[in-house]
């Protein structure tokens, strides 16, 4: 007993515990729910087995009926969609505004951090502001894109079905730009200036610079960004929540929103596991991307 | 004589800061010029300058006969060794010799084939396929030097280049840099706070003050006739000691104050009455025979080195004396002490200038 106290003090012991603690953590508050989730996929769940572990073992026959409704592939096309555009959108525009604050002009830094205002704020809220800006009547985007003449009839973005997915995309542009930002700031804060003087005595314009410094300098940061992103976009909930609610007619749902949708409205929750088990595997895929770029990181 | 480089009238602020007052140099092509002087004094700011990393505010800069005031960097053909060497490092080394051919679409055979050159006279052969964070800190400014040498640029531009290594492998790299400069017919400026490098490695030596130019010429002219206090403290090693002293109502005397008067002669007479200051290098202060010194100074701390003795006197200022030799001295012993009075310097105790007849 002295021993194992001793070596909680000074030795392994305390490592271990260091390490055991967020562990069994992680394991009680994800691991066994994300089992538990993997288990249901394979079982037969109903309203009545609901509070029962042992349920009849069905197999994949959950996929496969899963794969045979008409609306799965639609659904899995628009979390595509989603999480590729707003990943696209996201890491654009917050990539130009690092390199807009990196310029340093006074108040950029004070500026810079306004920004992170739009990340703190929650979903729903965002969400709400959205609603009321995409309105089809007295929205505010539809009454700048008819003055500047772009658009004739106003666009009823949450109930056509061609725009509502674009509704919310651009609500979680707007939403992950800011992160995008600061991250790629932090990136670009960390490339040496002597470097880019190197290479501007070495005979490099603004964008040979940008090409062979900048942007390989900042890979393990986009890595992680990108890979960050794509977890946070399959995350993404309350816009769908709160803007369009997966309609009209699924023209705007995703995975997510429709795992949530099986599991906790039509009490489906073997078909929603299903869809979950499916997200996990591209969610495992981020992470691991996610954590390749950050140990890779080049510095001299 | 062509010049390479010429600053007229350079005058450079950070807002109302003044960095670089009145900068007049003319670097003749194939010279090494050294910019010494104490921490902040504007070398960084002046080579950043001449390569466009700052712009100036006023005055002209010209290399190699083109006016360059608002050229920027890409365009004014200088390479530049960074103190921190400033390696590319995701390049390996050969990527990092060859970035500028190949910003400039010089063909990758080529590119390879003028790195395989370069590599071999610099000893990197066998480390072109490394990356920077894979080598030594000697390795390293190799590297750097060799990217500027590839170049074959008007001139070399190096801030304190050295500083990084270790003390034993900086000798030899000042040599091999100077090697190097005279292989290939190149121009340099050299930025260091050291002046052993300064005077070791230049041609011309530009020693400057708060922004100012304070002298400049050859080593051995700054050593020989520093045109002021601060230049004749800067150059040589040990630093001169100085003494403040009156000129006897003769003229021709000293009446040095080292915590009681002594009297020495001058070389040359003075306006009797003049107030100024006696400047003596320690490695002129002679141990003398008896009856023969100028000087009778109480010894307060002995160092001996081996091949010298360097003393330092119990009077106020203190002195340093560096003896040839093993003498035995200890504290509270009197060294009798001479010189040669061609190798006193004169200042004016006001201006701290030096005075012409000394
Ligand atoms: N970007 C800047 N903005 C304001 N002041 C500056 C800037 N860069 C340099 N200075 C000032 O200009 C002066 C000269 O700086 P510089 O870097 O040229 O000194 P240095 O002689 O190279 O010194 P060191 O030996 O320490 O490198 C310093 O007083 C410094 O504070
Ligand atoms: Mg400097």
């Amino acid at each position: 007993m002295r021993k194992i106290i001793s070596s909680l003090t000074d030795g392994r012991g305390f490592d271990i515990g260091l390490v055991a603690l967020p562990l069994g953590f992680l394991f009680l508050m994800s691991g066994l729910p994300l089992l538990y989730n993997v288990l249901m996929s394979f079982q037969e769940v109903d309203m009545f087995s609901l509070g029962s572990f042992v349920r009849p073992f069905v197999g994949f026959s959950n996929y496969v009926a899963l794969f045979s409704e008409p609306e799965t592939w639609p659904i899995f096309a628009n979390t595509a969609i989603f999480v590729t555009a707003s990943i696209a959108g996201q890491f654009a525009l917050g990539f130009g505004l690092a390199l807009f604050f990196w310029v340093n002009f006074p108040g950029a830094s004070w500026l810079r951090g306004l920004f992170l205002v739009s990340w703190v704020m929650p979903g729903l809220v965002v969400g709400a502001v959205w609603n009321w800006m995409l309105s089809g009547d007295f929205g505010v985007i539809n009454f700048l894109l008819r003055e500047s003449g772009i658009i004739s009839g106003n666009i009823f973005w949450r109930s056509d079905p061609s725009y509502a997915l674009w509704a919310v995309i651009l609500a979680n542009i707007w939403l992950g730009t800011s992160f995008n930002m600061i991250l790629l700031s932090v990136g670009l804060s960390s490339i040496p200036d002597d470097l880019f003087e190197a290479a501007e005595l070495d005979g490099a314009n603004v964008w040979q610079r940008f090409y062979t410094i900048t942007l390989p300098m900042m890979r393990s940061s986009i890595g992680a960004i990108v890979s960050l992103g794509l977890i946070f976009t399959l995350q993404q909930f309350d816009l769908f929540a709160a803007i369009t609610s997966g309609g009209p007619n699924n023209a705007s749902n995703v995975a997510q929103y429709w795992a949530w949708d099986l599991s906790f409205r039509q009490y489906d929750f073997a078909r929603g596991a299903t869809i979950s088990v499916i997200m996990i595997v591209f969610v495992m895929f981020a992470s691991v991307v996610y954590v390749r770029s950050t140990k890779q990181e080049v510095r001299g | 004589m062509t010049q390479q480089i010429e600053l007229s009238g350079v005058n450079k602020y950070y807002g109302a800061y003044h960095a670089l007052r009145d900068i007049d140099l003319s670097i003749r092509k194939g010279a090494f010029v050294a910019l010494v002087g104490p921490s902040g004094c504007g070398k960084s700011t002046l080579l950043r300058s001449l390569a466009g990393l700052e712009s100036i505010s006023s005055g002209d800069l010209i290399i190699a006969g083109e006016k360059m005031n608002g050229v920027p960097p890409r365009k004014r053909d200088l390479a530049m060794v960074f103190q921190s060497y400033a390696l590319y490092p995701h390049m390996t080394v050969e990527q990092n010799l060859t970035y500028s051919l190949r910003i400039r679409g010089v063909k990758k055979a080529e590119a390879k084939k003028a790195a395989d050159e370069v590599a071999a006279t610099t000893g990197l052969s066998i480390l072109l396929h490394r990356y920077p964070r894979e080598l030594s800190g000697g390795q390293r400014q190799r590297v750097a030097m060799s990217r500027a040498i590839i170049r074959n640029p008007k001139a070399f531009l190096f801030d304190e280049p050295l500083s990084n290594l270790d003390a034993a492998l900086r000798v030899h790299m000042r040599k091999e840099i100077r090697m190097l400069h005279d292989r290939l017919g190149a121009t340099s400026v050299y930025v260091t706070h050291d002046q052993v490098e300064a005077m070791t490695m230049a041609d011309h030596v530009v020693v400057m003050r708060s922004g100012l130019i304070e002298q400049q010429g050859a080593p051995l002219d700054l050593y020989d006739r520093p045109v002021n206090r601060f230049v004749a403290g800067f150059i040589g090693s040990p630093a001169m000691n100085f003494v403040p002293a009156k000129v006897g109502a003769d003229g021709e005397t000293l009446v040095v104050d080292l915590g009681g008067p002594q009297t020495i002669r001058m070389a040359r007479p003075l306006q009797p009455g003049l107030n100024v200051i006696v400047g003596l290098r320690p490695e002129h202060l002679l141990p003398a025979e008896a009856g023969r010194a100028l000087l009778h100074l109480p010894v307060a701390s002995v160092e001996n080195t081996g091949a010298a003795t360097h003393v330092t006197t119990a009077t106020t200022p203190e002195l340093t004396l560096v003896l040839n030799g093993r003498i035995p001295l200890s504290p509270a012993d009197s060294v009798p002490i001479t010189f040669d009075a061609a190798h006193l310097h004169l200042f004016d105790a006001k201006t701290e200038m030096r005075l012409v007849p000394a």
